[in-house]
């Protein structure tokens, strides 16, 4: 680490304070004024970058951004600001690789370069969704961890204590039961036969997810501590303690940010350019060792339209190109579509693929994007889908991904305001053999078939 | 076209522009002609307001720049009002919106806060984060017509909840209109916990407040 955190700190404190809103507005003008200079423009029949320049551009422009405004702490009202040197000698100082869960269980996440054919790590499971109860959550994700294309869980909640108390965020009940489901989780990726597997949640406090720690029976230094920033371009100290509680402990970190299209960092350009500041936050602010690069788009309730592939895939893709930073894209993770449906599947793959073409991992479980409270709202099927697209997409090329994403989007695009709502687990799984329906694994194997006949290569 | 129709026309391509001067100095000479405020309100104003909107939501025009257009149309209302006389000046519906408890999401809160006000209500932004307790005590302080909370979670999904709860323990359900948002939240969980409406998007919650405030 080249910027020591604690410097982090003394500058939030110390700079000059700074009203939130004119934070958010000169990003937009900033961000505007550096989609001209250098020319970024995004063409929706081009929802990939085959060629590189413009994402190189796009990262120029991400990083110009960052030295410009720095990160907004919304605790302390102050922008944190790096110089260019600064930011350099901390890219510099970041890994190559990471080592991540125990044993036979142990992954090691590496750089991965654009059409690269490293290894993507995938960690699935139906990231923060409510489960029913105790046995439904163990036995959902022991089938999840089942899968040796996953490489590890990212867990949800139980939403009531002993099945009548609520859980609610900053309250007691938050600590309690964020702990209890860790608890589960590495009970239930022992059950599996993976006891060293990575396991990955995150509470809404910071007190809560440090309660979560636990190297005998919840999670350990070698899962990760997620330090999430607020979108966009802000963190807060409740943040921070994440880190601080990392770094005292040797935790990796991994940080996640998203900019928001519609949102201040504003057209999908804009998007793409706030998506690699924000990874420059997460990796100097944060301290993550690696981090999401994310945008999502307020106009839909998917993470997967196709301005959002082309600005997070671009944003992706010049990172991977100009640094040797370890990036997580998880682009397909929350479909609008709902589990047990055609267009889950489709969704899903244009964002996983577009993650892995343009060099980065997907760490972050998946599921639909609105669940509501209603529980058990995924299936393992849609684990081992992350995980096989995810694997078999390492190593094609960008013109190749380009064609299938084009595809996928006639699939899915036009429904994505009026997406099916899909099934939950009990209806998608035969609960006596624990397997898919028959006919919701027809419906997988034909979308993979049409997928394979496009040029996937599926390992199995 | 006549100088006031000018006038008027003028000061509405100055308010879609976002040209903070020129607007402010035709307000001016709008006010010194003598023409009627409240036409040029509802003329250069709410035109102005109508057509920003459609091309935010057309994908013309971002949040960044439905803020600037909202304090501009605040400071020229301003000066135009200061000449209408108080018992002609129309009240706007009042709405507190904040994310609740627990929750530090802002973007979609920041969204639908921006755009209800530049469709003409008076908007209270407390921001991320607020205990219920301040939320019902600010809707209270402003006589506020609508409570707007949005959650991104679904362990803070239980504190929209507890805002209504605590209205109609308090007596107050009846005074507040409440609606509800947010990534996780459904049309069926607002209407399980009792609010009166929900929005899935911006302009969802801009539709639903003028249905429910009409």
């Amino acid at each position: 680490m080249a910027l020591p955190f604690w410097e982090i700190i003394y500058r939030s404190k110390s700079s000059p304070i700074l009203e939130e809103k004119q934070f958010d507005l000169e990003l937009f003008k900033k961000g505007q004024e550096l989609k001209k200079k250098y020319g970024i423009k995004y063409e929706p029949q081009a929802p990939v970058d085959v060629d590189g320049d413009l994402a190189d551009r796009v990262y120029q422009a991400g990083v110009e951004l960052f030295l410009h405004l720095g990160a907004y702490c919304t605790t302390t009202k102050r922008a944190i600001k790096v110089s260019e040197a600064e930011l350099k000698e901390e890219i510099a100082s970041r890994p190559e690789a990471v080592e991540m869960g125990q044993g036979e269980d142990r992954v090691r996440m590496v750089h991965r370069d654009v059409e690269g054919t490293q290894e993507p790590i995938v960690i699935a499971g139906i990231q923060t969704a409510p489960f029913s109860n105790e046995e439904m959550m163990f036995k959902i994700n022991q089938l999840c961890a089942m899968d040796r294309c996953v490489d590890g869980i990212w867990g949800g909640i139980l939403l009531k204590i002993e099945g009548q108390y609520e859980v609610v965020a900053g309250a007691p009940s938050e600590i309690y039961q964020y702990r209890k489901t860790v608890e589960i989780l590495r009970r239930a990726v022992s059950a599996a036969g993976r006891p060293g597997m990575i396991i990955i949640n995150n509470a809404p406090s910071s007190i809560a997810t440090i309660a979560m720690f636990d190297e005998q029976c919840g999670m350990r230094r070698t899962d990760y501590m997620e330090v999430t920033g607020m979108s966009e371009l802000k963190v807060a100290y409740d943040d921070l303690n994440r880190t601080a509680f990392a770094l005292a402990c040797g935790i990796n970190i991994h940080g996640t940010h998203s900019s928001t299209i519609g949102g201040f960092s504003g057209n999908p350009e804009g998007a793409a350019i706030a998506a690699v500041a924000g990874s420059m936050q997460e990796v100097v602010i944060q301290k993550a060792e690696s981090f999401r690069c994310g945008v999502t788009d307020s106009r839909v309730k998917s993470r997967i339209s196709r301005a959002e592939l082309w600005a997070a895939g671009t944003a992706i893709q010049g990172i991977s190109r100009n640094t040797r930073l370890i990036v997580d894209g998880s682009i397909g993770d929350h479909p609008a579509a709902g589990p047990g449906t055609k267009q889950y599947l489709y969704e899903a793959a244009a964002g996983f693929i577009v993650s892995t073409v343009m060099g980065a991992h997907s760490t972050e479980g998946t599921r639909k994007f609105v669940v509501g409270d209603t529980p058990n709202y995924g299936t393992p099927l849609e684990s081992r889908w992350m995980g096989e697209v995810c694997k078999g997409a390492a190593g094609m090329s960008r013109a190749q991904a380009s064609e299938l994403v084009k595809y996928l989007l006639e699939q899915y695009e036009k429904y994505l305001k009026d997406a099916p709502a899909g099934q939950t687990f009990e209806a998608l799984y035969d609960q006596t053999t624990l397997q898919p329906t028959a006919e919701y694994q027809k419906l997988y194997d034909e979308v993979k078939a049409e997928l394979r006949d496009r040029g996937l290569q599926f390992r199995s | 076209m006549g100088q006031e129709e000018q006038l008027l026309e003028a000061l509405k391509a100055a308010i879609i522009a976002i040209d903070t001067e020129k607007a402010k100095e035709l307000t001016q000479q709008i006010i010194d002609a003598g023409i009627d405020p409240k036409r040029a309100i509802k003329i250069s104003i709410k035109e102005a307001a109508e057509i920003i909107g459609q091309r935010f939501d057309a994908g013309d025009v971002f949040l960044a720049e439905l803020v600037m257009v909202g304090d501009l149309m605040d400071e020229i209302g301003g000066m135009l009002e200061q000449h209408i006389p108080a018992n002609e000046l129309t009240k706007k519906r009042v709405i507190v919106i904040a994310t609740v408890q627990g929750d530090v999401h802002s973007v979609g809160k920041n969204l639908v806060a921006v755009v209800l006000r530049s469709a003409g209500f008076e908007v209270h932004d407390m921001g991320v984060d607020v205990a219920s307790s301040l939320i019902i005590q600010k809707a209270k302080e402003v006589k506020a017509d609508m409570i707007a909370l949005s959650s991104l979670l679904t362990t803070t999904m239980p504190y929209q909840k507890e805002v209504i709860d605590d209205l109609v323990s308090m007596g107050l359900r009846s005074k507040f209109k409440v609606i509800l948002g947010g990534g996780p939240v459904t049309r069926d969980y607002a209407d399980k916990v009792g609010a009166d409406g929900y929005g899935k998007d911006a302009f969802d919650a801009v539709d639903e407040a003028k249905k429910l405030l009409a």
